[in-house]
């Protein structure tokens, strides 16, 4: 084996980077125009009127079922953006990776800023709806909700690591992942109330990270209530898990991804 | 003080015969034996670079070259043997092609700017700078899809020398740009020289190597074949390709 393989690079300016290619990711998303910055903003306000529209036709006498839902669509939303941008971000930015030695995380975490905004956009526009109609949850409702948003994060963040590297190998990773995530969608209690399943299984669908993330959020924003503290340390274990996993396959898979191109 | 040591540097490439590369080819193939043909594009080659100095590596096209740049700039891993980088490197590779096409000259200053190693505010400092060095500052609004490829190329270049930090390592420089371009590269590189940069450079040109090398290597199918001063080495090459 070859003993101390790693040349001294430049120190990267890693904050400056990420902000470049978060920025940079932005602009040719929406073309740099004020126009595009709105409509990023708009687009999840806009998707939170549209579906909370036709569910108070739909389920105008179950109003809990319909926030729970719009809760779960938009988390799983995010699931699902950010793990498919994630999957090909080292792909598609393959021309920095030929050129110039950094940090090649910094690319995948980068991928995921999209979806992030998105997020963010919808968490405000739900809090503000919640207070309208007089049912804000408080403080520390908020701050636990806060808490599941960035263990989320952790999470994606873990699948998009190991997927990214894990795509350059195999190229039909994406279509796996596409079909994983459909059939995702309904392993999460998204559109159904867990209730609806024994008991016993429930552990099984937990097992699914997007689930507890889901239905804790539900906890504190829409029953004001809070998971036990037990639950709460399963979770944070699960979404350090999954990262550290995520951040292990990275390690081992990454160095050559230039060779794997 | 020796800034570059590489002693016995291997690197071969399978290339399987029949290529897997999706999950499903390597389910379905999962018991059959993979067959793959060897192409060993380094073999031991070891050489040394003092600070300050500017080496020349020359070969033909496919004796590794490239190859063994991007292993001293850590973008690939040598199989084996070893290498000692002991200053920070700045590599010029490939910079003509695929940059972000959509985004305009300014993102891409930026992109490519801190990728190589400027901070955020170096990177916005010398952003007249650089576009005055490609000469491109009109168009410093267009998307990169517009450039014609000597501009994306020029503008590339000028990112790269405004980051270099101590050893420069350049693919196929000079080969760029129009002559007015050529002589302020070459003027730059002089500059950088004489501040005392270690340069590391590929070229085909027998004129740059001559002139511009203290010493130089001749790759030959992935070995190194002579070892000498720049001018020796360009005559041998030349020798070379004429006796082909």
């Amino acid at each position: 084996m070859s003993e101390a393989a790693t040349p001294m690079v430049s120190r990267i300016d890693v904050r400056g980077m990420l902000w470049t290619l978060v920025r940079t990711d932005f602009k040719s998303r929406y073309h740099g125009t004020l126009g595009g910055f709105v409509w990023a903003l708009l687009k999840p306000a806009l998707m939170f009127v549209v579906l909370m529209s036709v569910f108070s036709l739909i389920f105008a006498s179950t109003p809990h079922y319909r926030l729970n839902l719009i809760v779960g669509l938009f988390l799983w939303d995010f699931f699902g953006e950010s793990t498919r941008t994630g999957l090909t971000s080292l792909q598609v930015k393959g021309f920095l990776l030929t050129k110039a030695r950094f940090p090649s995380w910094i690319l995948v975490v980068a991928s995921l800023s999209n979806a992030c905004i998105t997020l963010s956009v919808f968490a405000v526009t739900f809090l503000v709806y919640l207070a309208a109609i007089g049912r804000a949850p408080g403080a520390a409702g908020v701050a636990f909700f806060l808490l599941y948003l960035a263990l989320f994060f952790l999470i994606v963040a873990g699948f998009s690591l190991a997927s990214s590297v894990l795509f350059l190998r195999y190229r039909d990773l994406n279509q796996v992942w596409e079909v994983v995530t459909q059939a995702g969608f309904f392993i999460a209690p998204i559109i159904y109330p867990l209730d609806i399943i024994p008991e016993r299984y429930h552990i099984y669908l937990y097992l699914w990270p997007p689930t507890p993330v889901i239905q804790f959020s539900r906890t504190v924003l829409v029953d004001g209530g809070f998971p036990t503290l037990k639950a709460h340390v399963l979770l944070v274990v699960a979404a350090a898990a999954v990262f550290a996993a995520g951040a292990a396959i990275f390690r081992a898979y990454s160095s050559d991804a230039a060779e794997n191109l | 003080m020796t800034v570059i040591e590489v002693r016995q540097l291997a690197k071969s490439f399978l290339i399987p015969s029949a290529k897997r590369e999706t999950l499903r080819e390597h389910a379905l193939h999962f018991f059959r034996r993979r067959s793959f043909e060897r192409l060993d594009v380094l073999r031991s080659v070891s050489f040394e670079v003092a600070a300050g100095e500017t080496i020349g590596i020359m070969g033909r096209n496919g004796s590794g070259k490239s190859t063994l740049l991007k292993i001293l700039c850590g973008i690939y891993r040598p199989d084996s043997g070893s290498l000692h980088v002991r200053a920070p490197i700045t590599p010029i590779l490939e910079l003509g092609l695929g940059w972000n096409p959509e985004l305009d000259g300014v993102d891409n200053v930026m992109l490519i700017g801190t990728a190589m190693g400027m901070s955020l505010r170096q990177a916005r400092e010398s952003l007249d700078e650089i576009l005055a060095f490609a000469g491109l500052e009109r168009f410093a609004g267009m998307p990169l899809k517009h450039y014609s490829s000597g501009m994306a190329a020029r503008l590339a270049y000028s990112v790269a020398f405004k980051a270099v930090r101590d050893i420069l390592v350049l693919d196929e420089i000079f080969a760029v740009g129009d002559q007015a371009f050529r002589a302020r590269c070459e003027a730059k590189y002089r500059e950088l020289s004489a501040r005392g940069h270690t340069v590391v450079l590929v070229s085909h040109d027998l004129r740059i190597v001559s002139t511009f090398c203290d010493r130089a290597l001749l790759l030959d199918c992935g070995t190194i074949a002579t070892v000498g001063s720049g001018e020796e080495v360009a005559e041998e090459y030349r020798r070379r390709l004429s006796a082909v």
